[in-house]
């Protein structure tokens, strides 16, 4: 199953939210400014090696998460080829790799609540604004949670489809997909509702 | 329909007022509940019904998840539609499936949420979640993902986060619908850390063994309200009778 959490415990989940976002934000920006493909080639292996640290549970978790990227990594190669800067291509997909490995090891190692901690401080000012930002920290943990199930509802319907069909699933079961995922979000909001819904306990 | 009227306060448990006067609620042109009165002081009250009785918008409304459509609803003498603070305090609910009640990716973080919309700080709220799994047994589950758990260990989470909340009511939706014979009964086991009043929502009378009162919806009204035996034997006899009938063929309109 994909999921963006850790089978594992690791040390980084003992370090603060705050400080690991920020870490990322620096080593992204840093990345911008590498041009020499061997550099990158050494982030993104330096990467891959803080996926192997915590063993190899946590490598083959956080191989299937990065799995999905191989499309972006495949038209930028594809597009670079074709212009003949296949020096930049390389650059660009690498540092498109590393950025994103580097983000999802810090959701893998970084608790929800603290994560939520994190942005709540960051719109303090849109809250002196008398913003409610409790819809966005509930999205997020929203769409960690539910990612898997909905991927388990998805893999439900197609097997549903094979099941009485010789043909595979196409574009024509996107509309049950969407349906079923408004039916949940429904259940959802009733959760929510029934634990006090979006208002922040503050108020 | 003239109110019905019932009485069992226990000593020990302050009992939950349920006050429901006409509670009318539609789903477009199809009436789901028709006129409801109730009148009850509610410690442990079965409730049963064939499918497509009105038993899921009955649970809703009384959680406060819905406003009825026309009539009023009260517990304890608060509209919990609209004072959904209170509401938090009165009144919990169980739903049939956990993958529509958990909304954290952590077993830690979805039995504190509640906690901290009851108004606690986060590092509270923690503790009191922390306690509420020792006094289950589960401290060990502490920092699983919801997504690893079987499907009896959600139901189990769904319950430990509503008792953390102490609510004094919990009203169960068919919790144990579809699940294998030792989780339901393990599943009832644990139930029992729950001390406070039951409302509990089924079409299956083996759930309501010990319970003190019943209720039968039909078609979104009561066919009968009273002591439990009573009203489940009746149900039991009416629904072995339309087993042998064939109303499954009979469309809506």
């Amino acid at each position: 199953m994909i999921s963006l959490t850790s089978p594992v415990r690791t040390r980084a989940h003992d370090w603060p939210a705050g400080a690991k976002l920020a870490g990322l934000c620096l080593a992204t920006l840093g990345l911008f400014f590498l041009a020499d493909p061997l550099a990158h080639l050494a982030a993104l292996l330096a990467v891959l090696g803080l996926y192997a640290l915590p063993g190899r549970r946590f490598l083959r978790a956080g191989w299937r998460s990065l799995r999905m990227l191989w499309p972006f990594v495949l038209v930028v190669g594809l597009y670079h080829l074709i212009d003949a800067s296949p020096v930049q291509g390389a650059v660009i997909a690498m540092r498109l790799v590393t950025a994103v490995a580097l983000a999802t090891l810090v959701t893998m190692t970084t608790r929800l609540t603290e994560m939520i901690a994190v942005v709540h401080w960051l719109t303090a000012p849109l809250r002196r604004l008398r913003l409610n930002t409790r819809a966005l920290e509930i999205a997020m943990a929203l769409v960690i949670r539910l990612t898997p199930v909905l991927l388990d509802k998805g893999a439900a319907l197609a097997e549903s489809w094979r099941a009485r069909s010789p043909r595979r699933p196409n574009w024509r079961i996107v509309l049950p997909f969407t349906l079923l995922a408004l039916d949940d979000a429904d259940h959802i909001s009733d959760a929510l509702r029934a634990r006090g819904g979006l208002h922040s306990p503050e108020d | 329909m003239k109110d019905v009227r019932l009485d069992q306060t226990d000593a020990h448990r302050p009992a939950s007022r349920v006050a429901l006067c006409s509670v009318g609620f539609a789903h477009e042109d199809r009436v789901v509940l028709d006129g409801l009165s109730l009148d009850l002081a509610v410690t442990r009250l079965g409730v049963v019904g064939r499918n497509g009785s009105g038993k899921t918008t009955l649970a809703r409304v009384l959680a406060g998840l819905v406003a009825p459509a026309t009539g009023s609803y009260r517990l304890n003498g608060i509209d919990l539609a609209r004072d959904r603070k209170a509401a938090l305090g009165e009144v919990g609910i169980l739903f049939q499936n956990p993958d529509h009640q958990i909304i954290f990716p952590t077993v830690l973080e979805e039995i504190a949420f509640g906690l901290t919309q009851q108004g606690r700080r986060k590092p509270q709220a923690e503790d009191m979640a922390r306690a509420t799994l020792a006094r289950f047994g589960k401290a060990h589950w502490e920092a699983a993902y919801i997504n690893t758990l079987s499907h009896g260990q959600k139901h189990l989470v769904c319950l430990m986060a509503i008792v953390a909340m102490a609510p004094r009511l919990l009203i169960l939706d068919e919790p144990f619908a579809g699940l294998d014979i030792p989780t339901r009964a393990q599943l009832r086991r644990y139930l029992a850390h729950y001390t406070g009043n039951m409302i509990h929502i089924t079409h299956d009378p083996a759930d309501l063994a010990g319970y003190d009162q019943a209720l039968w919806l039909d078609r979104g009204r009561v066919r009968e309200i009273g002591e439990s035996a009573g009203v489940i034997a009746a149900y039991v006899a009416e629904m072995t009778r339309l087993g042998e009938a064939d109303d499954i063929a009979d469309l809506p309109g």
